[in-house]
């Protein structure tokens, strides 16, 4: 890591109008939490399940990805295109170095926002058959989440020229439409884990659900996701070659 | 001397080579690498720059190899012709990261001395999206001085500045270049290597042209034969008056038109008129044919 690579890519982030948006997503959930609570005929009772519902799919199941894909394909994003990337290229930096703090910033970036995104709603519907253990749960679900997500879409960032949209055909063909009907597929889904994840780490006095994948499935895919998209970023980096084009 | 040491260095992409088969040394002074767009000068500059693997042959920085080796950035600096920068940053903080990255020891002190040195104290505190071309240019280079490099490789600095900016770069060169560092400048107008490159490559194609001094490039390059398209009353005429000059060795009529071939230009432009006043001539326009920069490359090219 290096703190002056950080600095910059937190400036980077936040000169990106697409910050903007993604705060407004995050804010999505409570305004939900809101109208439910105005509109429930008995907000005690249904409190829990409008929250399992919330929490695992519009916060974890679409909240996340499409966060992690903003920052994580900002990381390295249009410094690539645009070739201020040379100006960190010619540094005594290894480039490793670089690679690691362009997807720290995007795993915090993503998981600072899901905090709000968790929370908020939460205390908007309060009710005491949901103690704060359950979005606890689900904020472990949104760490792994971040990691596992910011790694692949800052790798999609520095390896392919359109990130967003290869990000996007992910998300909407592998996670959304393969994996909620194949089960086979939820190996491939980082949503899956996500929500696998938050369901182990919750008591099972929660009564929450059972986990979807398991639990070597995900240690296996999640250290694989991981380590092969970060190699693949610093692959690309360290081929990454400057020159008028011929 | 040698900081820069070109071995048979070759660079292609696919089967297009960008560059072909350059040797040569460079040493403390200002070096200018001088040639047409197209030419090669970036993929030589990313060569030494250690950004570019050559394909084939060698570069060496202060005897190493410059590619896969970050810490050839220590005594060395480029300056992309790219205009592209942080935008979003200010001047200062862009030098200033500059100075982190290089793991200066007083980072802000280094910041201020780089950018006093390109004058733009003035503006560093204003984001570099609202700088103009020439001061993005400037904020460039402080940049890559910050941590005074025994090597600077500059690729097209004189772009986008106006003459007044021009002259204040080749000042900060000069000055730069006086503390016996070597400073590499590519270009493809002649003229603004004036008074400041002693040396001058000249790359055409990918190969090596010609290099030399300054002024022997220049003189090769305007002492080259010229070729004029002459309209007159009498072109015939005009054609066997020509041919009287020593400098002139080959005539050819077509159309209405007059082609003259001279080893010499200044001395054409002095016998023509008073030729043809003598023989009552009148002249209706006189046009060089190659007077443009890749005819000039070609010529010293086929020399």
């Amino acid at each position: 890591m290096h703190r002056t690579i950080v600095w910059l890519t937190w400036r980077q982030i936040f000169a990106n109008r697409r910050l903007y948006l993604a705060m407004l997503f995050s804010l999505a959930p409570v305004v939900i939490a809101l109208l439910f609570r105005s509109f429930s005929a008995d907000p005690e009772k249904e409190s829990r399940g409008f929250y399992l519902l919330l929490a695992p799919d519009i916060v974890l199941g679409v909240l996340l990805p499409l966060s992690a894909l903003v920052f994580g394909t900002t990381a390295f994003g249009g410094e690539i295109d645009d070739g201020t990337l040379l100006y960190l290229l010619v540094k005594p930096v290894k480039r490793w170095r670089i690679v690691i703090s362009k997807y720290v910033v995007a795993v915090l970036s993503t998981f600072l926002l899901m905090l709000p995104a968790i929370f908020l709603p939460w205390l908007a519907v309060s009710a005491p058959d949901l103690p704060i253990s359950i979005p606890v749960a689900y904020v472990w679900g949104a760490a792994l989440g971040a990691i596992l997500y910011g790694a692949f879409f800052t790798m999609l960032g520095a390896a392919v020229k359109h990130p967003l949209v290869i990000g996007l055909m992910y998300i909407v063909i592998i996670e959304e439409a393969l994996a909620r009907s194949i089960a086979g597929v939820k190996a491939l889904s980082i949503r899956e884990f996500a929500t696998a994840f938050s369901l182990r780490m919750a008591d099972s006095s929660l009564n929450l659900g059972t986990p979807l994948v398991s639990a070597s499935n995900m240690k296996v895919m999640g250290t694989l996701f991981l380590v092969g998209s970060l190699a693949l970023a610093l692959y690309r980096l360290a081929r990454y070659e400057m020159a008028e084009k011929p | 001397m040698t900081a820069i040491e070109l071995k048979n260095t070759s660079r292609w992409y696919g089967n297009v080579v960008a560059v072909n088969d350059v040797s040569t040394t460079l040493g403390p002074g200002i070096t200018g690498v001088l040639g047409p767009n197209g030419a090669g000068k970036t993929t030589l500059l990313h060569m030494m720059a250690g950004l570019l693997s050559p394909s084939a042959g060698r570069v060496l920085v202060n005897g190493m190899p410059a590619a896969g080796n970050p810490e050839v950035y220590r005594t060395l600096a480029l300056v992309p012709e790219r205009e592209s920068v942080h935008a979003f940053l200010t001047g200062r903080e862009f030098v200033r990261m500059s100075a982190k990255l290089q793991g200066l020891a007083d980072p802000n002190a280094a910041t201020a001395r780089a950018i006093e040195l390109v004058e733009m104290t003035a503006a560093q505190d204003r984001r570099i999206s609202t700088y103009s071309k020439g001061m993005r240019q400037r904020i460039k280079v402080a940049g890559a001085l910050v941590h005074d490099p025994a090597v600077i490789l500059l690729d097209e600095p004189f772009n986008g500045m106006d003459p007044r900016q021009r002259l204040h770069m080749m000042d900060v060169l000069r000055g730069v270049a006086a503390q016996g560092r070597v400073i590499i400048i590519s270009s493809h107008i002649l003229e603004e290597l004036n008074d400041l490159a002693t040396n001058v490559l000249v790359m055409v194609s990918g190969r090596l042209a010609a290099s030399g001094h300054f002024r022997e490039i220049r003189k090769l390059m305007t002492d080259r034969p010229h070729t004029f398209t002459i309209k007159s009353t009498d072109n015939r005429m005009l054609a066997s008056a020509l041919l009287r000059d020593a400098s002139v060795f080959g005539v050819e009529l077509n159309d209405g038109l007059l082609t003259v071939r001279t080893s010499d230009r200044g001395a054409l432009t002095r016998y023509l008129p008073r030729t043809a006043r003598d023989a009552n001539i009148r002249l209706h326009e006189i046009r060089p044919t190659d007077e443009s920069l890749e005819s000039v490359f070609e010529y010293l090219v086929n020399r």
